[in-house]
Order: C-alpha cells, then sequence, then structure tokens
C-alpha cells in the first residue's frame, strides 16, 4: 500500500516537474494576469463598480484558462506517453498501470492548483490594490473553481487513455461546454415541446459532469439570486460541489484505469 | 532454471476498427537458462521486438504462454527483478539523465541513498558523465541509448532485456555495451537481447534463436548452428611484376574463383582440393604466400540462408 502510493508520488513528482518547464503555461499566467489588468482598467471606467467587475473577471478569467489549461495539458497526458514511447521504460518497471493513471492525474493536480495559486495570488493583488478586501465570497468562489478545473482535466485524462489528441480535445471541450449551461438543458426539459429534445438534453444531464455548479455566480441556486459581490452560498454548498466534483474525478479515473489496462503499447 | 519461457507464443495486431489484421508471431517457443547470454536474430518485421513486447507486458498475447523469472506475464513481481531497453528509446524532454535514472530507481522501490549511489555509478559506466547537466531532449540518438541502458540497469535486475542495444552506438559505443554485456553474464545476471549485428552475437552469445516471419527457425549454441567444416579456403599471393600472363592463368585455374589485383592473386579453393598443392605450385611459379584463410559456414551466411529461404517459400505460395 504505502509502496503504492510512494510509485504514483514518484509519477506525480514527475509530471509536475516535466510541465513545470512547459514555458506555454507561464505564458498562461501571464495572459491572466493581464486580464486582470484589463479588469482594472475597465473597472476605473466604471466609476462605482470597480471592485465588481475585478472579482467577476478575475474569477471567470481562473475558470476559463484554468479549465482550457486543464483541457490542453490532460488531453495530451496519457496519449502522449504512448506516442512519444516514453511509456516503454516507465510501465516496464514494477508498476501497475492504474499507478501510472493516477500518477500522471496527480501530477496534473499539482501542476493546475499551482496555476490556480498563481491566478488567485495575482487576483487578490488586484483587489489589493483597487483597496477591496477579499471577502469569504471570493475565497468561496476561489475553491469552487479550482475544483471545476480538476474536474475538467479529469474529462481531459479520461479521454486521453483511448484516443487521440485531436479527438479527446473535441470531446472535453463539448462537454465542458455542455456542462456549465446544465440549467439550460433543465429549463429545456421543462419546457420543450418535443420529445426528441427532451430526451437528448435528459441524456446529457446523465452523462455530463454538471459544471455548472462551480460557477454560480451572477445565477440563481435554490431560486435564490447569488453573487461573489453580495449574497453568496454558504461553505456547506461548496463542500456539496467539492463532493460532487470528487465523485465525478473518481469515476472518470477508474474508467480511463480500466481502459488504460487493456491497451497494447505499440 | 529457466527464466524466460516461450510457448506457442502468437500475436496477432489488430488495425482500431478490425479491417486489418497482421499475424505478427506465429506459434514461437524457446526458453532462456539463468545465467546466459541469449541473442534473438531475425530480419526486420520477423518478430523480435513484438516478442519482447509480449515478454514486457507492454502488449496483450493472443496465444500461447510466456513465463518471466517464474511467473506469467504480466507479472509486477518479475518486473522487479527485470530491466528493459526498448527499441529506439525515448524519454521525457527535460530530465536530465540523473533524475530520469532517480525515477526509475523510485519506481522500483530503492531508498533514496541507494538511487544516488547506484545512478552516479550507472551513469559513468554507460559513458554519460560529461552530460549530467544536459536534458534529454538535446540527446543524440546514441546517448539516449545509453541512458536507457543505465535506466533498464538501475535495480541492479537478475534479467536484463535489451531490444537492440547497439544501434545507434558508434564502435567504442558497441564495444562498451558488448563489455557490459558480458559483466552483468559474469556477475551472474541473464541477459536477452535482440540484434541484427551477428559479429556481435556470434562472439557473445551462449545461444541464439532466429526468427523469421514470425516463426523461431532455429535455436542452439552459434558454432552448433553453423556447419564447422571448412567449405573454402582463401589464398593470397603475391606475384612479380614481370610473371608470365600464362602462369598466372595456370594458377587461377586452380582456384574455384579468382581475382588479380596489383602485384596479388587472391585465389578462392574449394573444399576437398588439396591446398597444400595450390601453395607449392604457386611457390614454384616464384609467388609469395601471404594468407591463407581457411572459410567455415557464419552465422551470417546461416542468417542469410534462412531469409532467403523465407523468401522462396513466399515466391512459391504466390
Ligand atoms: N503496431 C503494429 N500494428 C500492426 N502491425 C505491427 C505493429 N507493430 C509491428 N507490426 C508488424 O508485426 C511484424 C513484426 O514486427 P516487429 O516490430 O516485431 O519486427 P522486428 O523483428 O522487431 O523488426 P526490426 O528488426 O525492424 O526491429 C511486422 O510485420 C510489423 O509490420
Ligand atoms: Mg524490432
Amino acid at each position: 500500500m504505502t509502496a503504492s502510493l510512494f510509485r504514483i508520488w514518484a509519477i506525480a513528482l514527475n509530471t509536475f516537474r516535466e510541465a513545470a518547464r512547459i514555458k506555454v503555461l507561464y505564458a498562461i499566467v501571464v495572459v491572466v494576469v493581464a486580464v486582470n489588468l484589463l479588469a482594472i482598467a475597465l473597472g476605473e471606467m466604471s466609476v462605482s463598480q470597480h471592485s465588481r467587475v475585478a472579482r467577476d473577471f478575475g474569477i471567470a478569467g481562473i475558470s476559463l484558462f484554468g479549465s482550457l489549461t486543464a483541457i490542453f495539458v490532460g488531453i495530451v497526458l496519457l496519449y502522449g506517453e504512448i506516442q512519444k514511447r516514453t511509456i516503454y521504460s516507465i510501465i516496464s518497471k514494477p508498476l501497475a498501470r492504474w499507478e501510472f493513471v493516477v500518477g500522471k492525474y496527480l501530477g496534473m493536480v499539482l501542476v493546475l492548483t499551482a496555476l490556480v495559486g498563481a491566478f488567485a495570488i495575482a487576483m487578490t493583488a488586484v483587489l489589493a490594490y483597487q483597496g477591496v478586501a477579499v471577502s469569504g465570497a471570493v475565497a468561496k468562489a476561489l475553491v469552487l473553481a479550482w475544483f471545476e478545473v480538476l474536474t475538467v482535466a479529469a474529462i481531459a485524462v479520461f479521454f486521453s487513455s483511448f484516443s487521440s489528441p485531436f479527438l479527446s480535445g473535441t470531446f472535453a471541450l463539448a462537454l465542458w461546454a455542455i456542462g456549465r449551461v446544465t440549467p439550460d438543458l433543465r429549463a429545456a426539459i421543462a419546457s420543450s415541446e418535443s420529445t426528441w429534445i427532451k430526451w437528448v438534453a435528459k441524456g446529457a444531464l446523465v452523462i455530463v459532469p454538471d459544471l455548472h455548479v462551480f460557477s454560480i455566480s451572477g445565477g440563481d441556486v435554490d431560486g435564490q439570486h447569488v453573487s461573489v459581490n453580495g449574497g453568496f452560498v454558504d461553505w456547506g454548498y461548496v463542500a456539496a460541489a467539492a463532493a460532487h466534483g470528487a465523485l465525478w474525478i473518481a469515476a472518470l479515473l477508474v474508467l480511463a484505469c480500466a481502459i488504460f489496462r487493456k491497451r497494447d503499447f505499440v | 532454471m529457466d527464466v524466460i519461457t516461450v510457448t506457442d507464443l502468437a500475436k496477432t495486431y489488430r488495425t482500431p476498427f478490425r479491417r486489418r489484421r497482421v499475424d505478427a508471431l506465429k506459434g514461437v517457443s524457446f526458453s532462456v537458462a539463468r545465467g546466459e547470454v541469449f541473442g534473438f536474430l531475425g530480419p526486420n518485421g520477423a518478430g523480435k521486438t513484438t516478442t519482447i513486447r509480449c515478454l514486457m507486458g507492454l502488449c496483450g498475447i493472443t496465444g500461447g504462454k510466456a513465463e518471466i523469472l517464474g511467473a506469467p506475464v504480466p507479472s509486477r513481481a518479475a518486473r522487479q527483478r527485470m530491466g528493459f531497453l526498448p527499441e529506439q528509446p525515448y524519454f521525457y524532454d527535460y530530465l536530465t539523465v540523473s533524475e530520469l535514472l532517480d525515477l526509475g530507481g523510485r519506481l522500483a522501490g530503492m531508498t533514496a541513498a541507494d538511487r544516488r549511489a547506484r545512478a552516479d555509478q550507472l551513469i559513468v559506466r554507460v559513458g554519460l558523465d560529461h552530460a549530467r547537466g544536459l536534458a534529454l531532449k538535446k540527446f543524440s540518438k546514441g546517448m539516449l541509448q545509453r541512458a536507457g541502458l543505465a535506466l533498464a540497469l538501475i535495480n541492479d535486475p537478475e534479467l536484463v532485456v535489451l531490444d537492440e542495444p547497439m544501434s545507434g552506438l558508434d564502435p567504442i559505443g558497441r564495444k562498451e555495451v558488448r563489455d557490459l554485456i558480458l559483466e552483468e553474464r559474469d556477475a551472474g545476471k541473464t541477459v536477452f537481447f535482440s540484434s541484427h549485428i551477428l559479429s556481435d552475437v556470434e562472439s557473445l552469445c551462449d545461444r541464439v534463436a532466429i526468427c523469421v516471419g514470425g516463426k523461431i527457425r532455429d535455436i542452439g549454441r552459434p558454432r552448433d548452428l553453423v556447419d564447422a567444416t571448412t567449405t573454402e579456403t582463401e589464398v593470397r599471393l603475391a606475384l612479380a611484376d614481370d610473371i608470365d600472363a600464362e602462369v598466372v592463368a595456370a594458377l587461377a585455374a586452380r582456384g574455384a574463383r579468382s581475382r588479380r589485383t596489383a602485384g596479388e592473386l587472391l585465389l578462392t579453393v574449394a573444399g576437398g582440393v588439396d591446398v597444400d598443392a595450390v601453395l607449392a605450385a604457386a611457390h614454384a611459379a616464384g609467388g609469395k604466400v601471404i594468407a591463407v584463410t581457411p572459410r567455415h559456414e557464419t552465422l551470417e551466411d546461416l542468417f542469410l540462408r534462412r531469409v532467403a529461404d523465407q523468401a522462396g517459400a513466399r515466391e512459391v505460395l504466390r
């Protein structure tokens, strides 16, 4: 058991080390900081609202760029190892295939956590510059965005266990887009005349992870309007959403491991 | 005790949508004993890499049985005691060779102190001491091959499986790998490797198997496989510049083949012909004997014959 964790950790650490030397990731951090600076500029224009704009932009930026990074790193995570033949020397070591998959995902968790952390620091700095305190609502929104990014990463890794980066990317982006508009799907089920549309929407709700639960600011939760700038959800909601994400991550990884176990590495 | 036992191993590759099948292995059987250096030969596409992939658990087997260190493949316990160098190895771009070996050591469950000591020793042993600080991405083909060898040996394995360990190496590198294989054998380890370099195989291996078209054609000790009787003898003579053309022609006629170069005559005398008589005649004509080389069948001749058999069989089938 501990030996297994030791091996998983070795793979995770290695994945992080490799990713930490990918220069594009730093470019993404720069872009996010630029978005935050843009937020300041826009906030200055709408005099009374600058803290609101900065918060909304900050959180949305983390969720958007974090998810896109998760997809672009995740879709090559397993497939790339086979294509570049790096997996041969690794999998011939005394390492179970599921340990490899879990280790790779964990390495990505480290990378994405560092990234979200960097985004959060940039955003806090912007808020501090504007003299706006980091409220509990912002902390909750950050945790939610972090879990959204980790869930999206699991989606990408799942596809990467059996298909090419191009297909994985297409599927993952589609799931991500659908997962974020689950309220619209529910509305379609409630209001649509066509049974066909109802069934498609119902099917989508079953197979697509609900990502909307992570980005609720500006929308309704249980009929109540919530916003990082005003009344926001409580920590109980955050815990429930995190558990929802963790379950999806576990399920996707179990599937990825099962598929990966059967694969021929040629 | 056998370290590798392969019985009737079959492997069929299928393209993703099952449109095309390739029968890469059609019933391969052999076994490798503890302490042996075993060479695995065959032309391109014979199924060497496929056999090794099956043994390493990189791909599933379609039929038959394969056991390594007493356990059916794929076995994690067996991999604990084994090292593997893949064909044309490639590693993580941004790691250094020390980091790569550290990862290998961690996966093999070695302690930090062991990993460091063993890695330091191996880096020197495979001749990468000068490249310690360099990212693997910047390694040449031969350097990658050396890094792969070190990675295969990191856990001091009982069994080393190498897929074309000499490919991409310069003459010095090839000699180093030969020495390394012999060192492993002297330490009581078993080495199984595939190769195209027949002279290396002939001089290194206790036993060899020749695989052609997904089947084993020959297996045994190199000198038992080839015909040891002298097939022909090469006689090299130095002749005076002003020698009579007729005398040269008479000498040349004694060989099955002959070739005249400046000041020299190379005679290939068929087996069964009295070589002494040829030498006496040369002497009488005022020639000087430079070299007499009896030729036996080599592994290369056998190899070429097996491949020709296969090509012939294909012609007949067509
Ligand atoms: N991934 C694959 N999909 C389909 N066929 C394959 C695949 N890999 C190998 N083959 C086929 O299997 C056969 C054996 O290939 P293999 O790579 O084992 O040969 P080899 O003996 O290692 O050759 P080489 O000396 O060139 O390395 C070949 O006919 C090859 O075309
Ligand atoms: Mg090969």
